[in-house]
């Protein structure tokens, strides 16, 4: 329903639909015969996919503090979320935004890109044959594809030059706005009547190049299935917690040179989404399937074992796009450093996420 | 508002030629690739917008739904997805408000400089979204949930809201959504 629109907009919807009229009369004129494609014709269609991208982009909306009279002029709330013991949970966003690089934790907010107009954002459809999924046409969703090792930029230094590394979007230069935004956001928690301090998150130079959602359907479990791969690099990730008015903030824990490789469900072994017989959200990733009794012999060696499935299992447990890692390059909080963390290697053998409701 | 009318005037002009064309049955001959490419739109649309969705309340009344006033109804749109063949729903449940804009523009934009050296290298048309800089939101809420039958009123509906979202006040949202083919066709 589009209700109060301006006297302009509705001229312009009379005479599009005429333009629509007369556009569905010339082909009438024409007799031209439409012929049916075969399924083999039809397989070989691959549009292209749309690239997207966001010039000059700034995002910025957040919660006011209520006037002398209660009214808050701006309100940015997320809720319905229940604690264990049956309170609400209610998440005040104070402020989330996105801005270009040297925001100042979110004070100065100025432009960014997003996405390059030679490698985008996309969304497309591919053919599931070339990343494994046999047969099936695969919706995705992609930020900027990674490029060859060394022919772009270092995906942390905010300094990068160009050939450092292996990402596409470009740090911020004197003449030049960058691809990589600062992303934050300020939040306040509340459980029943107890408001926490204000929790803040920020992120300086994001990158999420590499990063993909793809969804196709399962033929046997007749079920949407997908596989989500996160990329996130930023220079510095920061928490910190302030009093309610933002009058005096507590150490800030640092997180220098952030880099998480997140994949969740690979071609193996997807992500099922589902919603089961009460109303709940289910997020479920299947285990690998188990050799076949005598497949793999007692020695666990290839030669003793079929290969086909020596092989397979192989791949499986050494192929490193399946698994997941998390670097910190310092971890410091307040003035005390604690030094570098890394996970390496994760490899998910079997997730299944559910929801329950706690209502009564 | 005058400025509006104008740029508008371009597709009304347009619109009417080919509605002149019409009646002679002149018959339509092919353009070739090269005289195609040298087609080119002019000017663009520009849009002010306030869209309200279920702000009072939705047309359906029943035990579940109702009008915004009636607290123990539900007023909101309700969209329902299944992602199983015999699974349950996911819902975005409660969806109302209003928003409004002002300055959303339209328009085909050949691009073969800027974005650091980038525009040189594509030199291509794109469709190009201006953002209206500020989105004025009025009480936008909406809800996920996870249900386990489409219609709160069939039987046996149960539904687990998993989170939900109030949004008020005016939104910066700045810059231009460039959108254009992207891959090997």
């Amino acid at each position: 329903m589009i209700t109060g629109c301006c006297p302009s907009l509705s001229i312009g919807l009379v005479r599009m639909s005429q333009m629509l009229m007369a556009w569905l009369l010339v082909p009438a004129l024409a007799s031209g015969e439409l012929q049916d494609l075969t399924e083999a014709e039809l397989s070989e269609v691959d549009g292209a996919g749309i690239g997207v991208v966001l010039e000059n982009f700034k995002f910025s909306h957040g919660t006011d503090a209520p006037d002398e009279n209660g009214e808050q002029a701006r309100i940015f709330r997320i809720g319905g979320i229940q604690s264990t013991d049956g309170r609400d949970v209610d998440i005040t966003v104070n402020h989330l935004y996105i801005s270009g690089s040297g925001s100042n934790y979110g004070r100065n907010l100025s432009p960014v890109n997003l996405g390059r107009l030679v490698n985008p954002y996309k969304i497309d459809v591919i053919d599931g044959n070339t990343i494994g999924v046999t047969d099936k046409a695969v919706l995705e969703f992609a930020a900027p594809a990674l490029m060859a090792a060394e022919q772009g930029f270092d995906c942390m230094s905010p300094a990068a030059v160009a050939v450092s590394g292996p990402c596409s979007s470009r740090p911020k230069t004197d003449d030049y706005i960058g691809e990589r935004p600062d992303i934050g956001m300020q939040m306040n928690v509340a459980v029943g009547e107890d408001r926490s301090a204000n929790i803040n998150i920020h992120a300086v130079s994001a990158v999420i190049d590499g990063s993909y959602l793809r969804l196709w359907g399962d033929n046997e479990r007749r079920q949407m299935v997908g596989q989500f791969k996160l990329n996130f690099f930023s220079p510095e990730v920061s928490i910190n917690a302030c009093e309610l008015d933002g009058s005096e903030c507590g150490s800030r824990i640092l997180l220098r040179d952030f880099a998480l490789q997140l994949a969740i469900g690979n071609e193996l072994q997807p992500v099922f989404f589902d919603v089961d017989a009460t109303g709940n959200f289910v997020v479920e990733v299947a285990a690998i399937r188990r050799p076949s009794p005598g497949a793999i012999g007692a020695d666990g060696q290839r030669a003793s074992s079929d290969p086909e499935a020596w092989d397979f299992y192989q791949d499986y447990y050494t192929n490193p796009d399946y698994r997941s890692n998390l670097h910190i390059g310092n971890l410091s909080v307040g003035d005390r450093d604690f030094g570098a963390a890394r996970v390496e290697g994760m490899l998910m053998q079997h997730l299944e996420i559910r929801t329950r409701d706690l209502a009564p | 508002m005058i400025k509006t009318l104008g740029r508008l005037g371009r597709p009304i002009a347009f619109g009417a030629c080919l509605a002149l064309t019409l009646p002679s049955a002149a018959e339509l001959t092919r353009l070739d690739d090269e005289s195609l490419s040298a087609v080119s739109g002019q000017g663009g649309i520009y849009l002010s917008g306030d869209i309200s969705i279920n702000e009072m309340g939705g047309p359906v009344e029943n035990r579940y739904f109702g009008r915004c006033e009636d607290t123990t109804k539900k007023c909101g749109a309700r969209f329902a997805y299944r992602l199983k063949e015999t699974g349950g729903w996911m819902v975005l449940d409660d969806i109302r408000g209003n928003f409004a804009f002002e300055g959303l523009t339209l328009r085909v934009r050949h691009i073969d400089s800027g974005f650091g050296g980038d525009g040189e290298l594509f030199d291509r048309d794109v469709l190009e979204l201006g953002l209206p800089d500020i989105v004025r939101f009025n009480d936008v809420r909406f809800k996920i949930a996870a249900s386990n039958t489409p219609r709160p009123t069939d039987p046996g509906f149960q539904q687990t809201d998993i989170f939900s979202v109030q949004m008020r006040g005016a939104v910066i949202m700045e810059g231009n959504l460039l959108v254009f083919p992207e891959g090997n066709p």
